[in-house]
This record gives C-alpha cells, structure tokens and sequence, in this order.
C-alpha cells in the first residue's frame, strides 16, 4: 500500500466514520493541539481509527499512536512512521 | 444522610419505544384502543427464517434522539433504551440536569439477550475478513449491559448503576432493585428494559424455543388464553421508568404517577409451565405481602399471557391459587396480545400500561382475542372503565422466572 501522508481531511472522515464525531477539516486544522476528548473522540473511537489506518496501509502503527491525546500528536507519530517506512 | 424519605418507590418519569407507538402518549392510544400492530417481518436479512410474524418498532430515527458519538457504538437495543429514558427522564422533569450530585442517579436495565444485531455485523468481519476488522465497540455494544452503561454516561449519572439479567421476569425484577436502590439513599434510578430481538442471528437463536409461534398469519400469530392459542410473537421495543423516593417527589413537586408496592420472583424451570403455577402464585403472594395488599384490593391484572395453552392454564389457575374467589372475578388484560412479547422489555410496558390504566381510569382490552377459555375476566374488544387503585403485573420468562410486581395509583403534583 502507499505511503502517502494522513491529511488532516483523512483523519476527520476517520473521527466521522469510527467514532462517529463531525468535525470541518478547517476546524480541526484549527484545532488541531485540541485534547481528542474534546472533540467526543473516546479510547475506543481513536482504537478504531488506528485499526482502520493499519488495514488500509497493510501494515500496524506503533503502539503510541492509540494513545495520543491531540491530533496534532497523532498526525506528527503516523506519518512519521508511514514515511519511514520502519 | 439526606432529607427525610417515605420509604416509598415512586414513578415518577415514563418513557415508552413500543412497536404501537414511539412515545408514551402514542402508545396508550394504541394500547387502549386495543389496535393490533403484529406484522410480517421485514427487517433485513430476516425473511428466509420460519419466524414470519412479530411486533416491529418501524419508523424509528435513532438520530432523532441520540448524538452520533453514541450510536456508532451501540446496538439497536441500546438505542430504544436510551431513547426511552430520554423521554422518562423530559417527563420526570429531570431532563439535562443532574439532580443534585452526579452520584444521586443510578441507573439498572434489564436485558435478555444485548446487542445481536451489533454483534453479528462484528462476528461477520471477524469470520469474513479477519481480527483486525473488528471494530473495538463490540468490546461494549453487545453485552448485555451496555445500555445501563450508555445511558449512565449520556446522562453523566455516576450513581448505582446494575444490569439484571435474569430471564424477561428479570423487567419487574430490576424495578424492585432500583426501588432497593432508593430505600438505600440514592435519590433517582433510571430504570427499564428494551430489546431488539429481530435480526437474523438473534431470530436463529429464538428459533428452537419451543414456545415460539411460527404462524404466517398475524391476525392468528398471538392468541393467548383462547383454544388457539399456538405460542407467543416477539417484539422489539420497552420502556424506561424514572423512580425515586416518594417524599423526595413531593418535595420538588412533581406528580407521582404511582407507587411500587411490593414485588417478588421465584424460579420454577425452563418450559415447565405446570410448575409456573405454583411459582407464580408465590410470587403474587410474596408481591401482595410486601405491599400489605389483601387479594380483593387488586383491581387489575396484567398477564404474562405466555399464549401456550399449558401456559395460560397455569397462569389463569396461579391467580385463584393466589386470590382466591377475586382471581376469576378480577379483570384481566393482555395489552401485549397487540405488539409481542419484548423479552425483558415486556415487563416494563406493561408497567407502563398499569400506570396509564390507573391515571385514566380504563382497562384497556386484550387485541384479537375473543374466545377465551379459562376461568379469568379476560377484557376483550374495547378499554372497559373502571377505577383502579391497585394494579398487579405478572411476567414469565421462558427459562423459568415468575414474578410479580404491586403498583400503587399516583398522586398529583
């Protein structure tokens, strides 16, 4: 699968889709130092947007990434480690 | 300790998702007129299984009710029950503020089976795709406890909170625990029961029941107490009642809708439905004894109304066995001839029937059912007037709980 970065439209289908919160990708660029919490976004809802992410790439994320507390966090440690390739 | 209590259980808050209405105003209007909304399954995937006939809650918009956040991990079950302790809680008047202390509300559900159709959609993935596509709420969405723990986190309710599990009897049941809840201390419980027992995996698993009617018919599908009586139809759907202490209710000024009187269960065993007599005479009895109600003061009786002909003799006998001379003299309804039987939720609608019954001074009739063949004063065809102080509500569950509950009347605001 690709490489290509999460964008901050990625990640704001992906809070719509698992774990149902809608947030404009502008506002989340806006917001994006925000506590996931804030937003609605529970353990179990950021669980399933790392599931999804590693389904789509074939590949798992560091374990970090289900703990991140701010989508600022989450973008900066996933695509990092997509680039990497590691 | 807090302000002074009655030590007296009070329904205070109502809220109803039946398959003959989405709110609790619909549904004592279908409910009295004795309209019979048993239909042809349609739900998906459910129409090559030889359950054929049920009392489906159409037209429900869960979105209408509840945030999206809660959705995406619950199962239809959760959703009814949510809903319908959002109405209990808009007409207890406690809606959007805690009652003081977030731990003064608890919350108890009692549930028969969870989150099938949830589970099975997870199941499917896990069979057809792989581990990986398993979505992490089905860790909550299908257990039996899951709308205890979303309404208590929707509502920010941190107080006792419990799931009863304990066969549909277990709907009076978890009524009687939230009332032990009250006694205790904790000032509010929001308590009830839904289900949504009309998906496929869920139908598979009701299908070896052998108390199941699996007519094609719905004007014949649910009979109870007449000579064709042929098994019960399912439904999905329950009620939620809002209940705290009786002089609390009084001091903030809302209207007591009624009281719980006294309750008692027994276990008798899985289909054995002659046995079911014995055990649900002792629990009206138990029930009768911890409200310090005399058989005659009973003014109505809501039946379980099994509709097997075993089943409905047992419970026609149970209640001269418990009366005495009242118990063929008393009237007797079965509003759930009208919509099914909604597993645990079957209890609490017909709580909520009772204490409709008592506030509008009617009976209402037992839907499509003419030809009665037990000794009871079944009410049939139209809402029969009468004044009702005091309602008893029966309940079997197919695994072998029998229980009763006493409610008492209401009083004004």
């Amino acid at each position: 699968m690709s490489n290509t970065e999460l964008t901050v439209q990625e990640l704001s289908a992906l809070m719509k889709k698992a774990a149902g919160v809608t947030v404009d990708p502008q506002d989340l660029t806006a917001r994006v130092d925000t506590p996931f919490a804030e937003f609605g976004v529970d353990s179990l809802g950021l669980l399933g947007i790392v599931g999804e992410l590693e389904n789509r790439h074939g590949r798992a994320l560091p374990t970090d990434a289900e703990r991140c507390k701010t989508p600022r966090d989450f973008l900066d440690l996933v695509n990092g480690a997509l680039t990497t390739g590691g | 300790m807090s302000a002074q209590r009655s030590g007296r259980t009070a329904v205070t808050g109502i809220g109803v998702v039946a398959p003959n209405g989405l709110r609790t105003d619909a549904y004592w209007k279908s409910v009295r007129e004795g309209v019979s909304v048993l239909d042809r399954i349609t739900r998906d995937g459910c129409g090559h299984l030889p359950l054929r006939v049920a009392g489906e809650v159409r037209g429900f918009d869960a979105s209408a009710f509840i945030e999206e956040t809660f959705l995406v991990q619950t199962d239809r079950f959760s959703h009814f029950a949510m809903a319908a302790a959002g109405a209990a809680l808009d007409d207890a008047g406690l809606s959007g503020k805690a009652a003081g202390s977030p731990y003064s509300v608890g919350v108890v559900t009692a549930a028969g089976s969870g989150g099938g159709e949830f589970g099975q959609r997870e199941l499917q993935k896990l069979w057809g795709q792989g581990s990986r596509y398993v979505g992490p709420y089905q860790s909550i969405a299908w257990f039996y406890a899951a709308s205890t723990g979303q309404i208590s986190i929707r509502g920010g309710f941190k107080g006792p909170c419990g799931v009863v599990a304990s066969d549909e009897a277990g709907g009076l049941d978890a009524v009687a625990h939230a009332g032990r809840a009250v006694r205790r201390g904790t000032d509010v419980v929001v308590v009830g029961a839904a289900e949504a027992p009309l998906a496929p995996y869920s139908m598979v698993c009701q299908l070896g029941y052998p108390e199941l009617s699996t007519a094609e018919d719905p004007a014949v599908a649910y009979r109870p107490f007449t000579s064709r009586a042929r098994g019960f139809v399912p439904a999905e759907g329950g009620a939620v009642l809002v209940v705290e202490d009786a002089d609390r209710a009084r001091r903030r000024g809302t209207a007591i809708r009624a009281t719980v009187a006294g309750h008692a269960a027994t276990f008798t065993g899985a289909s054995r439905w002659d046995r079911s007599r014995e055990g649900l005479a002792r629990a009206i009895q138990g029930a009768l004894d911890e409200a310090g109600c005399a058989p005659e003061e009973i003014d109505v009786v809501f039946a379980d109304a099994l509709g097997t002909p075993e089943a409905d003799r047992a419970e026609a006998l149970a209640l001269t066995d418990a009366l005495g001379p009242h118990g063929t003299r008393v009237p007797v309804t079965a509003p759930k001839a009208g919509f099914g039987r909604a597993y645990c939720g079957g209890p609490l609608l017909d709580i909520a029937a009772a204490v409709l019954a008592m506030e509008h001074g009617q009976v209402p009739p037992t839907p499509g059912v003419f030809d009665i063949c037990h000794d009871i004063d079944l009410v049939t065809t139209r809402a029969r007037p009468a004044e009702l102080r005091t309602a008893l509500i029966l309940s079997r569950g197919l695994m072998g709980s029998n229980a009763a509950l006493v409610l008492r009347q209401g009083e004004q605001a």
